[in-house]
């Protein structure tokens, strides 16, 4: 078991320079994922019928391939493609960014759909245009209703910036696996990643938990 | 850049096999994790302390930690700390278990809970034991609502079966990777990859939404 916490402790601020790039990654992931995912969603739902189409093929692609696969494709593979380069962290902040918009843009098109017909139809008969109506009436409640799936999503991209380790970005985990090389103890710089990660979660977790009690039902009819 | 897409059909029996081996992990691991989530729903809302706590650690546990570092934990600490020798494979079946049981278990709470508490109370009322009135009354209810549900996690666990590469075990993802440096075709060998794991998922998510919409109107 724990012999001493020295691997820790000694690589201290190297696992910390990890622990910041988790952080680095999972934010850009998340703001971008959900730039594109609302705008994924939005045209999905509003859009033109020639947009729609490739979107929902996109939507329903990104549910079938791992983010592992669309990672390594992307770091891999796309720079053969178009002849660009790309560092390994943009590389993962892209590939996690399109793989879990995907599923954000489901959120949004379940959260407008959930807004009753005739919400729509008493905006428009008020003379609305169809992006008041939206921005007005449709959006403000919508968005009230996905909050608490935006929380999950939020938690599985945390989690997915784990998996850019595998193209070396320098992440803690990647960190860690050089720390275990050095030092030969596996048991605690594995399990103090565990610990970094459970510390980020959990709280994130338990906020998700109180929006799904506290504003999950709010808006039913 | 000249591609060459005749290394993949040089190579189908290899991603035949990957491909085979990622089913072999998603069914395996759904039919281990289905009666472990049972078990561990039915410790979180047993009301004795002693077996609610341990679950509940266990579930927020594996919640809030990447499986990806679990399988690596898994792989890792285990021979080296507990002296447990187990195989590439067994290693990621073990993680992917714990894995998944303590997301079905969360399923399994949310569906067991929603059986009105009526229903129990009408059961022991007839006379029948707890664990009779669990098993004959809630049970059967509470499986036809969590079907939906773990029709999701079975994709996402499909997904998540790639993350057993990163310990050697020769699935589909493994097997294209080790491909694609051996043979230098990187775009031709990712690319099939991605297209075979498309084609396996894709209906898997059809046939997930058509579960979700034929349940959505029961009860």
């Amino acid at each position: 078991m724990i012999e001493s916490l020295e691997p820790v402790l000694d690589n201290l601020p190297f696992l910390w320079a990890g622990i910041e790039t988790t952080l680095v990654v999972s934010a850009l992931s998340v703001a971008c994922s959900l730039v594109l995912g609302f705008a994924a969603g939005l045209g999905r739902c509003f859009g033109p019928a020639w947009l729609r189409l490739p979107l929902v093929f996109y939507i329903d692609s990104m549910r079938a391939i791992p983010v592992l696969v669309v990672i390594v494709w992307t770091f891999f593979a796309f720079p053969i493609l178009f002849g660009l380069t790309m560092t390994p962290i943009v590389a993962a902040v892209g590939a996690i960014s399109v793989h879990v918009a995907a599923s954000i843009a489901e959120i949004v098109r379940a959260g407008v759909e959930s807004i009753r017909q005739g919400q729509s139809w008493a905006g428009l008969a008020l003379g609305m245009s169809h992006a008041q109506l939206l921005r007005k009436v449709i959006l403000p409640q919508a968005v009230t209703r996905m909050l608490p799936s935006f929380g999950s999503a939020i938690i599985v991209t945390i989690k997915d910036s784990a998996i850019a380790s595998v193209i070396a970005v320098p992440d803690v985990i990647r960190h860690a696996e050089s720390v275990v090389a050095q030092t030969y103890r596996p048991f605690e710089v594995y399990s103090f990643a565990m610990l970094v990660f459970f510390a980020i979660l959990f709280p994130v977790a338990r906020v998700v938990d109180r929006l799904y009690l506290r504003i999950g039902h709010r808006g039913r009819s | 850049m000249t591609l060459d897409w005749s290394v993949v059909w040089e190579h189908r029996w290899a991603l035949a096999a990957g491909a085979a081996m990622t089913i072999q992990l998603t069914v395996l691991t759904m039919l281990l994790a289905v009666p472990g989530g049972i078990l561990l729903a039915a410790m979180r809302l047993s009301p004795l302390r002693l077996l609610r706590w341990p679950a509940t650690a266990f579930v927020e546990f594996f919640r809030c930690t990447p499986l990806v570092l679990q399988v690596y934990w898994a792989f890792y600490v285990l021979p080296s700390e507990f002296d447990v020798r187990l195989s590439g494979f067994a290693t990621g079946l073990l993680a992917l278990t714990l894995n998944v049981s303590a997301f079905n278990s969360e399923t399994f709470r949310a569906g067991i809970s929603s059986i009105r508490r009526g229903q129990s109370d009408a059961a022991l009322a007839m006379g029948m034991s707890s664990f009779q009135a669990f098993r004959i009354v809630v049970l059967p209810q509470a499986v036809k609502r969590v079907l939906p549900v773990l029709a999701t996690t079975w994709v996402a666990l499909f997904k998540d079966t790639s993350l057993v590469s990163v310990i050697a075990v020769s699935d589909l993802a493994y097997t294209a990777m080790q491909l694609r440096s051996r043979t230098f075709r990187i775009l031709e060998m990712l690319t099939a990859m991605a297209l075979i794991y498309w084609a396996m998922g894709y209906p898997q998510a059809k046939i997930t939404d058509w579960i979700h919409r034929r349940m959505a109107g029961r009860e």
